[in-house]
């Protein structure tokens, strides 16, 4: 029987070739949302690593030339020493104003705890950095907290300490790890008190304080959100004391507030850090907001996306709808001579089906031959292949069902041609 | 063709497609689908780029747009700085007025224990002659309050409603980010997709806190150049293009900057293809990709609609053959099938247009884009018609020619060949 | 005395792909205005591709065709309608009413080929209807008819022009014995009483027998 319909699928090449173009083209698109709505469900359910609840971000805009970007003119002609001098005046006295912002916020009734972070999650900037370690590149994500940022943010100390004064003056910098770094770059061992070696290409040896050591393990900080898949991520210890310019100066501010504290602490808590520094910009949000902004960014080229899917489906019903009528005019002989030759309703139903089923297959078949290239070639290495497996069969499912569906209606039509009249076209 | 006929032609074009109604909701739904799809994106590009108030003036307004400094490893594009404007573009030859506006920026001012968010825009007074805005009260402020950096602001009508309730604004004042204002003017809301003229408050440049922006090459600002006539751009572009290419950086790991004045169109090309030492953008580009995505959404359905038809033709073949039996030329039956295919199109476009209104107005009403008023204006209706009426022929005009070539003979026995 | 159908030295073959196949061969034809001829023959014969390219149906391979003596010279497509739409008029085995019209809709077909005013041709129609004797259910659909009832109605659609021709395929051939008489007194009446040139193909002997002349038809060629 399958026999007979790759036969009759085969011999009508060339009104079948533009459906199988846009079956084909439907499933691609189709596998291409389908596995980014997978992968979304899939990192959904891991763990953030930090609380989202009463948790408040501050971002901190100095307005200073300077600042972040190099790319301010300073008054030319003036001595290039003084310059510096002037610059690192000027650095000091606006981390010793951070600190005391934090002091500040500390003093509101509403905080149960303040710290600083250079880079607060659901935020556009981002951080990375990479690291050579036995012979290996490890990328991860990178970020610089105060000694508070764990109370703060809930983080989940698996192993060691967070930060804190016993660092002081030591001859290295400490760092925290998330666990998939940790393992990534001490299988099997215990990472505490382990070295980082920073091997920048082009350096001479590094200086002995710019090794990193790991002081602590965290499960997970997850600074692009619960869409996002999991990577390697490391911290940094940020003091304000630190007058290093190279050394981290975190401009977000996290609080940590009470249970109870409604939308007027905003109010209360911004007015207080404007009257300590009227010249600096404060915009405080709730974590909560930050979340539902950032997650609507991350679903727009889904829906997009959706969208062209769809498209393509409905094109391919029309298509579909159009061959398959075509087919049941021109065949109205060939059909009245199978019913007179024995075969019931069903038969002629099933055949049609079948033949729709048979081109959708060789259709599919060329899009899984192509849509497996990518976990094969591990194009997208976040996306597990557990992940496209899924997606593939999601996808397959419900091209079938489609394609089944608009060759149903057809069907019934074919079948309701009786014999007599279909010969009498003779 | 006479008015019978054509009522002929209705009646039984009416039966036809109601006969076989699943095959012409498939037709109907497929159109109608198309047609929202591409309208809804046409409405969506014009009311990003097409001349709306208050920018009247862009046939003859060039705008520098974006900055890009290269050095050794790394290249930095962003938007210019005021003093890249201040310094490079002023005085341009051919330039009747410079503007220079400072990119939307949220600030938040507290009243009765809300919060309100706004978006301010920091600009100087040739700005609102660049511009014409449709001032509901007052007026904008000159010269004057922006050498002397007056705290005073023309704010959108929705600002106006969120600070004072319903009453008038001018001459009242409001607290944002921690400085206090006084209005001056009322205009109404400028869609935010609009990013020249958007904003809710809008401020002499020289209100903002620090002075730190006079001294920044790169970010956060816009310019306008206003030219007598069009043919004033290419001359425009040069001196810009060579005031920049000598002008003072930072430090010396930076090599190169760019910041040519173009059209808004012609600046998101550049961002979007702009490779790294690109100066120029590539506007061809874009317009290249926005046409094959318009051709790819119309071909498809087109194709579609031409199998529909001839499975409709073909169903109808002895029909054909018994209307050239009794004496109808080829070009009636033509005709006759172009009635039916244009009722079809035309209920289909009908219901597209429908759905697109719709659809835009939920897109409106959504907070997804403040200020979002996507209407099907004028230019949209009429896309939307040549696109129907490129279905209706198009997908009518293979049919109908092969239907033209029936045999009567054949075409009586239920073939077409 | 005129001819009104004429022709000489007729051939029709069919090529299809390699297989070529002589419908009809050297057919030489004259029929008289008001004449009432039959044509037979067994099945395979011709007897349908003769009365198609009587018909301007189909076009011959070789040889004239001329119909009240005009001679048709061109087969070009708007030619041809004008000629089918004033001389002729068909009448099917299988009736080939449009099932989406209603019966007087289906009649008026041939006028709406032609410039004149809805009334009139509304007029036109019920006078044919009326010709053929179905002046109830005009506004039924073919599928709501009898067989007879529906060949009427094909009748009507037929003469409703006023064609000097009338080319029936089989007419009877899907009736039973009495409505198929119905139908041939019909037909006689339109020939004594219009003097309408009528070629009727049967297989039915009994109606040859009724009309005037008989042309036999094997293997395409005429035989006596």
């Amino acid at each position: 029987m399958i026999r007979h319909l790759l036969k009759l699928v085969w011999n009508r090449k060339r009104p079948n070739l533009l459906i199988a173009i846009e079956i084909l083209l439907s499933f691609l698109v189709l596998v291409a949302v389908t596995t980014v709505a997978v992968f979304y469900v899939d990192n959904y359910q891991k763990p953030l690593g930090f609380d989202v609840d009463r948790i408040w971000t501050i971002s901190v805009e100095t307005h200073e030339s300077g600042g972040r970007s190099s790319t301010t003119i300073e008054s030319t002609g003036a001595d290039p020493a003084a310059a510096v001098t002037r610059a690192s005046q000027a650095r000091i006295a606006r981390r010793e104003q951070l600190g005391r912002l934090l002091l500040t916020l500390r003093d509101l009734r509403e905080v149960e705890s303040a710290a600083a972070v250079a880079v607060i999650p659901y935020g556009s900037s981002t951080w990375t950095s990479d690291v050579e370690l036995g012979g290996k590149r490890h990328r991860y994500g990178a970020n610089s907290g105060t000694d508070d940022l764990a109370r703060t943010m809930g983080l989940d100390l698996l192993r060691g300490r967070w930060f804190s004064r016993e660092d002081d003056g030591a001859s290295w910098r400490p760092v925290v790890v998330n666990q998939r770094l940790a393992q990534e770059l001490f299988p099997g061992g215990d990472p505490i008190g382990q070295f980082i070696a920073e091997d920048r290409p082009g350096d001479t040896a590094p200086k002995p304080a710019d090794r990193m050591r790991v002081v602590g393990v965290i499960r997970e900080f997850r600074k692009d959100g619960e869409y996002a898949a999991p990577e390697n991520f490391l911290f940094e210890r940020a003091r304000f004391e630190d007058t290093d310019a190279d050394a981290s100066e975190p401009r977000e501010l996290v609080i940590r507030v009470r249970p109870g504290t409604t939308g007027a602490f905003e109010e209360r808590a911004v007015t207080a850090l404007r009257n300590a520094a009227p010249d600096w910009t404060f915009q405080a949000e709730t974590m909560m907001q930050s979340r539902e902004t950032a997650l609507q960014y991350w679903l727009a080229p889904l829906s997009a996306a959706a969208i062209v899917s769809v498209f393509l489906l409905v094109m391919v019903a029309m298509g579909l709808t159009g061959v398959l009528w075509l087919h049941i005019t021109q065949r109205t002989r060939e059909i009245g001579l199978r019913r007179a030759k024995g075969a019931t309703v069903l038969n002629i139903q099933h055949q049609l089906v079948g033949e729709v089923v048979v081109l959708t297959s060789i259709s599919v078949a060329i899009g899984v031959g192509i849509a497996i290239q990518f976990p094969i070639l591990d194009v997208f290495g976040v996306i597990s292949p557990g992940v496209y497996a899924a997606s593939i069969l999601i996808s397959l499912a419900c091209i079938y069902l489609l394609t089944m569906t608009c060759a149903w209606v057809p069907s019934r039509v074919a079948s309701a041609i009786q014999p007599a009249e279909a010969l009498r076209y003779e | 063709m006479g008015y019978t006929m054509i009522r002929s032609y209705l009646k039984l074009a009416w039966k036809v497609l109601w006969r076989r109604k699943f095959f012409t909701v498939i037709s109907l739904f497929g159109i109608c689908f198309t047609l929202v799809v591409l309208m809804v994106a046409a409405a969506v590009l014009d009311h990003i780029f097409a001349p709306i108030a208050p920018e009247v003036r862009q046939d003859r307004t060039l705008g520098v747009y974006r900055a890009r400094m290269i050095g050794d490893h790394r290249s930095q594009t962003s938007l210019p700085g005021y003093l890249l404007l201040d310094k490079y573009a002023r005085n341009l030859p051919g330039v009747e007025r410079f503007a220079i506006f400072s990119m939307p920026q949220t600030v938040y001012s507290y009243q009765g224990g809300q919060r309100i968010k706004s978006l301010i825009k920091r600009t100087n007074a040739e700005y609102w002659r660049v511009l014409d805005f449709d001032f509901l009260e007052g007026g904008p402020f000159g010269d004057q309050d922006v050498t002397n950096g007056t705290m005073v602001a023309v704010i959108n009508v929705t600002t106006r409603d969120r600070f004072f309730g319903g009453g008038p604004g001018v001459g009242r004042t409001f607290e944002a980010d921690g400085q206090r204002f006084r209005v001056i003017g009322v205009v109404p809301d400028v869609p935010i997709l609009r990013l020249v003229a958007s904003g809710d408050i809008y401020a002499p440049v020289t209100t903002a806190k620090t002075d730190a922006y006079k001294r920044q090459l790169m970010g956060g600002f816009g310019g306008l150049l206003l030219a007598r006539s069009p043919s004033d751009f290419p001359a425009i572009q040069a001196e810009l293009e060579s005031r920049i290419r000598a002008a003072e950086l930072p430090d010396k790991n930076w090599h190169r900057l760019y910041a040519p004045a173009e059209t808004f169109f012609d600046s998101v090309a550049g961002n979007l293809f702009g490779g790294r030492d690109e100066e120029r953008s590539h506007p061809e580009r874009l317009w290249a990709l926005i046409l094959i995505a318009m051709l790819l959404f119309s071909l498809l359905p087109t194709v579609n609609l031409v199998n529909l038809n001839m499975s409709r033709i073909m169903e109808r073949a002895s029909e054909i053959g018994v209307r050239k039996a009794f004496g109808a030329s080829s070009r009636t039956l033509v005709n006759q099938f172009i009635v039916e295919n244009l009722v079809l199109t035309l209920i289909g476009g009908a219901a597209g247009f429908v759905l697109s209104a719709f659809v835009l107005r939920a897109l409106n009403a959504s907070s997804l884009i403040p200020y979002a008023h996507f209407t099907i204006n004028g230019r949209v209706f009429l896309y939307g018609l040549g696109l129907a009426v490129f279905f209706g022929l198009l997908s009518g005009v293979y049919p109908a020619w092969r239907m033209s070539r029936f045999h009567p003979v054949q075409a009586l026995k239920g073939a077409g060949r | 005395m005129s001819t009104m159908i004429h022709l000489s030295g007729v051939d029709k073959v069919y090529r299809t792909d390699r297989i070529e196949t002589v419908a009809l061969n050297d057919i030489n034809l004259d029929v008289t205005p008001g004449e009432f001829v039959s044509v037979m023959g067994p099945s395979g014969c011709g007897k349908s591709t003769l009365l198609n390219v009587i018909g301007l149906l189909d076009e011959p391979t070789k040889g004239q065709v001329r119909l009240n003596d005009g001679p048709i010279s061109s087969y070009r497509d708007a030619a041809l309608a004008r000629i089918r739409n004033r001389e002729l008029g068909f009448i099917f085995q299988t009736f080939h009413l449009i099932p989406d019209l209603s019966v007087v809709d289906n009649v008026e077909i041939p006028l709406l080929y032609r410039r004149m005013a809805g009334s009139e041709r509304r007029k036109l129609a019920l006078a044919a209807l009326e010709r053929v004797g179905l002046t109830s259910r005009i506004h039924h659909f073919p599928s709501q008819l009898s067989g007879g009832q529906q060949q009427r109605v094909a009748i009507a659609r037929a003469i409703v022009g006023g064609p000097r021709i009338l080319l029936a395929d089989e007419p009877t051939g899907n009736l039973d014995s009495q409505m198929g008489d119905e139908i041939m007194g019909i037909l006689h009446g339109l020939q004594k009483e219009s003097g309408t040139t009528i070629v009727m193909v049967t297989h039915d002997p009994r109606l040859a027998e009724q009309t005037q002349r008989t042309i036999r038809l094997f293997d395409g060629r005429q035989v006596q």
